[in-house]
């Protein structure tokens, strides 16, 4: 474990921030209890809990507040030169960071979405999901890193693509489903354990090629980012 | 013991002798610089991309909402319905917004400047969350003065015609005004929790969506009380039930309405009223907190 993973990790849970992230998990667990509980037709409660919230808000929420934060904490408060200034290559910087974020944002959401997936379904669902979800976590951990560094707004350019892009047009314009990270951790998800509950607008191979694609790429872009970064003050 | 050289020049330094403007002026200021700072104005070209990028999308479809009608003659939209549809730009523009206010100033820590005026630190909280309840409202409410000025045009009927339109405006107009109110104070309230603009502005994004799945399940809970109760969840059904119950027709077709809320129309009211009233006070305790260190 390198000294960058050490210290991303203890830039992220040394905080008290990091609690505020809690209550997005809690929320999806105790709406599948509470469905499970009151006998609701899995079939009803399913989509709206496991898509509505699990997929489509706590994993591109968890891995944004987290993907920009790795990296981007540091450059707001300038302390990303201490770790520039030593002898590393930009990979080795890149790709702990992106590591930890996908590590903390996968877990946080694979907890409460295996306890959904199992009392909707079976635990075959649930694991189905935490698996596809790691993967979604992947690809928006290396988007949002590689945003932190494009830009020096990367939250707001970040809720531009879940909110507008994946949420407001996704619903009207089906053709922008495509290149949504949601709808291809559906398609994977759906792919491992096939249910009714889920319904994937897109293939499985383009999914996987699409998820694939989209992390390598976007870390091979942080990496070359990295390389000619300028250190500016905050955006007035 | 040499006698002291030095003198004070007498370099023309003047005492303020016009007249000394008091608390309101101070909290009118505070209200027109925060609406400034919402719209990016007086401010770099990229504090201005977020905000006119809303105002764009915002406007473009109440452009097209416009020129269908013109077309067809068919009412895509109501006012009210324009507002609800708006909803996740709204939330953008909030989560936007809101860090912009208050965030900035509590981390670059101007607060004790700010209050070594003559200015009580409610009224900084207040008058920040009026300049955001302003900007809202003109979000939602320069589209549809687009909407009502192509009907009006194209209206047919002369001068009642658009008499008719004003009457539907105008009631849009309000409801506006209650979206802007209810998420204005809920997003100041959690963005005025931290420093960090980036924070600040997931934080909001995330209370609005995590709440909204919410009504959706409790919508399909095997109870028709609970059923009916469910809009009270979020914030943004919570304003759509509050419509549902004072514009009627406006809203949804006759008895989608009784169908969604059935008769708990006065407790969607209160609920909005206790939200808002909840958040204002909450927002103030924080700043007596944040005054006091």
């Amino acid at each position: 474990m390198s000294t960058v993973t050490w210290i991303t990790a203890r830039g992220l849970f040394g905080r008290r921030r990091f609690l505020m992230l809690l209550p997005l998990p809690a929320v999806l667990v105790g709406l599948a209890v509470l469905c499970r509980s009151l006998g609701v037709d899995p079939a009803e409660w399913g989509p709206p809990v496991l898509v509505g919230l699990g997929l489509a808000v706590v994993l591109p929420v968890v891995s944004l507040v987290v993907g920009t934060g790795v990296l981007g904490a540091e450059i707001d408060d300038g302390t990303v030169v201490h770790v520039l200034t030593k002898p590393l290559p930009r990979w080795q910087i890149v790709l702990p960071k992106l590591a930890v974020a996908t590590g903390v944002s996968a877990a946080t959401i694979a907890v409460p979405i295996v306890v959904a997936g199992v009392l909707a379904d079976s635990v075959r669902l649930g694991v189905a999901l935490a698996a596809a979800s790691a993967l979604g976590a992947l690809a928006y951990s290396a988007l949002f890193l590689a945003l932190s560094l494009v830009t020096r707004r990367p939250v707001l350019l970040g809720l531009v693509y879940v909110l507008i892009w994946e949420g407001l047009l996704g619903r009207f314009v089906s053709g922008t489903k495509v290149l949504s990270v949601q709808q291809w951790v559906i398609a994977l998800a759906d792919r491992l354990a096939p249910t009714d509950l889920l319904t994937g607008a897109v293939s499985v191979p383009v999914a996987a090629v699409l998820t694939a694609l989209v992390a390598v790429g976007f870390t091979a872009l942080a990496i070359d980012r990295l390389r000619s970064f300028s250190v500016a003050g905050e955006t007035s | 013991m040499s006698e002291p050289t030095g003198v004070i020049h007498d370099i023309g330094y003047q005492r303020y002798t016009g007249p000394r403007l008091g608390r309101r002026q101070v909290f009118g200021a505070l209200w027109l610089h925060g609406l400034r700072t919402i719209f990016g104005l007086g401010r770099s070209a990229k504090a201005k991309i977020f905000p006119w990028l809303v105002i764009g999308i915002v406007t473009l479809v109440a452009a097209g909402l416009t020129a269908v009608r013109s077309q067809t003659g068919q009412v895509v939209m109501t006012y009210a319905q324009f507002a609800d549809a708006m909803s996740w730009l709204v939330i953008f523009f909030a989560a936007v917004a809101a860090p912009e206010l208050v965030s900035r100033d509590l981390r670059s820590g101007v607060l004790p400047l700010y209050f070594s005026r003559p200015l009580p630190r409610g009224d900084y909280a207040l008058a920040k969350l009026l300049a955001l309840a302003t900007g809202l409202w003109l979000l939602l409410g320069g589209p549809q003065l687009v909407m009502f000025l192509g009907a009006a045009f194209a209206t047919g009927e002369g001068l009642t015609g658009v008499r008719d339109e004003l009457f539907d405006l105008l009631p849009g107009l309000l409801y506006a005004g209650l979206w802007a109110v209810v998420f204005a104070s809920v997003g100041l309230l959690v963005a005025s929790l931290t420093g960090k603009r980036a924070f600040a502005a997931g934080g909001v994004v995330a209370v609005f969506l995590m709440t909204t799945p919410i009504v959706g399940v409790l919508s399909i809970l095997p109870s028709r009380t609970v059923n009916e109760l469910a809009l009270l969840a979020s914030p943004s059904t919570l304003v759509q039930g509050v419509g549902l119950f004072t514009l009627g027709d406006q809203m949804a077709p006759a008895g989608a309405a009784d169908e969604m809320i059935g008769d708990f129309g006065p407790v969607y009211a209160l609920g909005a009223v206790l939200l808002v009233a909840a958040c204002v006070a909450l927002l103030l305790l924080r700043y007596r907190k944040v005054a006091a260190r």
